[in-house]
């Protein structure tokens, strides 16, 4: 069964891949060409009113989904004796 | 007004979370093993406000229980305060009324007299019920149904210790539960009370003892025969609690003992060992082999924990916080009162460590505990620059063979406490290794599912929280037999 979380992964992780061939300069011009013609585009998941969405034309601006939360970086600064008073068995 | 702003430390994955929380039919990946019927039980701590002291100690956290109910290859979540007076006192101020850890002259007047205990340590199922345990009080009967808080238990009024381990032992042979208190008979006591509890939840025998100096016994040893009682430098004193300062200090001038006692035995029966300073903060296991009791633990060469200052006014050592997996020897046919002390593996681990219960008291193979592999990959653009500072790995040690398999979290993932959930009929080590990973890429927490066999295979199945759930202390495995969950 397909969840809600693997439907965004998936989506994004396909609209990431797009992102990504568009930053190289020979694929973007190749993406251009193909842009050009309806039938090569593919669909990407992009945002409407805080919301994703496919968009079946592929011409929306492609969702990057974030690299990371970073959530441990808050307390990386730490030195071992305050990383321990904090969280002594995380 | 709650305000963590001020908090250095509880920022990112370790803010506060502070919510109750049920979630239905848990969003699962890979395969819930369906001969997993029951529950993970999980005890730790959050701050419902901001401590009193920035130097208080994370003990000091307000006590939270949460389980992951497992029926037929479903999961269910339900997280609870453990609403304790102290709890309810401080919801009906809006502020932290309590002040340091274990110390009532730093409250605020008006909570004088009231159990301040919080309630954070480590889940008991026995005798068909649910407790939470913290060694500062006795323990608080739960609903299982529900994880809300019936109140304090007292054992029918028999156990007449003012306090209760977070460690006690139930032997697998008798159904019995070994247990005991410490400052038993009020703060700075050295009064020790010991008991037998059958297995209805009946005190059956006590024994009331002493230890050389007041200090933390946070956990003991159990065979067939023995209790195994470690005293290690955490020393406390009723001038330094006028002082202000929290309960514990680390004396390092102070050996470490270990004092054995016959399981039939009274007080005038328990031998006292010495050895050089360490802390045995928790155990694996004990036996009783002829003349020789054996216990293995992983054990710190010496103050693990930066909220217990050196009393001497050093800094604290980080280099001695590191814990072996060792086995101490003690000889009972010999006049000598020291032991001999064996590092079983080279290796730094969490001292947080298991067996099979199934075992405890007697001869066994495996141990199972967290560790911190710097070879593994840690992705610092995803999760944060922490890499160095996880435990990324749960280890399987083979006590008999001196070989480890090792299970592999993740790249932004650190794992908490491990759990050993035996297979039913199944022979030692036979089961699964579940617990808690905090994913710092994703900001949530995952309880992992390992076959204890083949770790190196991966988990065959993650439970994803849609959160980050309470940091733990202990958790463990509750079978659907044992009680009677929703």
């Amino acid at each position: 069964m397909l969840t809600r979380r693997d439907f965004v992964a998936q989506l994004a992780a396909g609209a990431a891949a797009v992102g990504a061939f568009s930053l190289a300069p020979s694929a973007a011009l190749a993406a251009d060409c193909s842009a050009s013609s309806p039938a090569a585009r593919r669909p990407v998941v992009s945002f409407h009113m805080d919301r994703p969405y496919i968009d079946p034309t592929g011409t929306a601006m492609p969702y990057r989904r974030p690299i990371g939360a970073r959530s441990a970086a808050a307390v990386a600064r730490l030195d071992e004796g305050a990383f321990r008073r904090m969280q002594c068995y995380a | 007004m709650v305000d963590f702003s001020s908090q250095p430390t509880m920022k990112g994955f370790f803010a506060p979370t502070r919510f109750e929380a049920d979630v239905y039919d848990c969003e699962v990946t890979g395969k819930i093993p369906t001969d997993l019927n029951g529950a993970f039980v999980r005890l730790g701590g959050d701050w419902l406000y901001p401590p009193k002291f920035e130097d208080d100690s994370p003990f000091s956290m307000d006590g939270y229980i949460n389980m992951f109910r497992f029926k037929n290859g479903i999961v269910d979540y339900k997280g609870r305060w453990v609403k304790t007076p102290r709890f309810k006192a401080d919801l009906a101020a809006h502020k932290q009324l309590f002040g340091k850890y274990r110390n009532p002259f730093t409250d605020d007047p008006s909570v004088h007299n009231l159990d301040r205990s919080v309630q954070n340590t480590t889940p008991l199922c026995f005798a068909g019920k649910l407790f939470t345990l913290k060694e500062d009080s006795l323990p608080y009967e739960i609903d299982p149904k529900t994880l809300e808080t019936i109140g304090p238990y007292d054992f029918h009024g028999k156990y007449k210790s003012l306090t209760f381990t977070a460690h006690p032992k139930v032997d697998p042979v008798t159904g019995e539960m070994i247990c005991y208190g410490y400052e038993a008979t009020g703060l700075e006591t050295r009064d020790v009370f010991l008991y037998t509890i059958d297995k209805t939840g009946h005190v059956k025998r006590e024994v009331r003892f002493q230890v050389p100096y007041v200090a933390m016994v946070h956990d003991i040893g159990l065979t067939q025969k023995h209790v195994l009682i470690p005293v290690y430098g955490f020393v406390s004193s009723m001038e330094r609690l006028k002082e202000g300062k929290v309960h514990w200090g680390w004396d390092n001038t102070k050996p470490a003992y270990v004092g054995i006692i016959p399981r039939d035995g009274e007080a005038k029966d328990i031998r006292w060992f010495k050895g050089p300073s360490r802390a045995t903060v928790h155990t694996l296991n004990a036996r009783t082999e002829g003349e020789k009791v054996i216990l293995e633990a992983a054990i710190y060469d010496g103050n693990p924990f930066p909220f217990f200052p050196p009393i001497d006014g050093s800094p604290w050592d980080p280099t001695k916080a590191r814990a072996y997996i060792r086995r101490n020897t003690f000889n009972l046919a010999s006049r000598d009162d020291g032991f001999t002390e064996e590092k079983l593996f080279e290796m730094n681990v969490s001292d947080l460590g298991r067996v099979d219960d199934r075992y405890l008291s007697l001869p066994y193979r495996y141990a199972f505990t967290a560790y911190g592999d710097k070879q593994r990959p840690f992705d610092q653009w995803k999760a944060g620059n922490l890499g160095g500072r996880v435990n990324n790995c749960y280890g399987r040690f083979d006590l008999a063979t001196g070989k480890m398999s090792s299970y592999f979290a993740g790249d932004t993932h650190s794992l908490q406490e491990v759990c050993f959930v035996p297979r039913k009929n199944g022979a030692e080590g036979e089961g699964y290794v579940i617990g808690v990973a905090s994913n710092y890429a994703e900001m949530r927490s995952e309880l992992i599912i390992a076959d204890a066999q083949h770790l190196e295979d991966g988990d065959v199945a993650r439970v994803l929280l849609p959160f980050r759930a309470t940091a733990q202390v202990h958790g463990r495995w509750m079978g659907e037999d044992e009680l009677p969950f929703a």
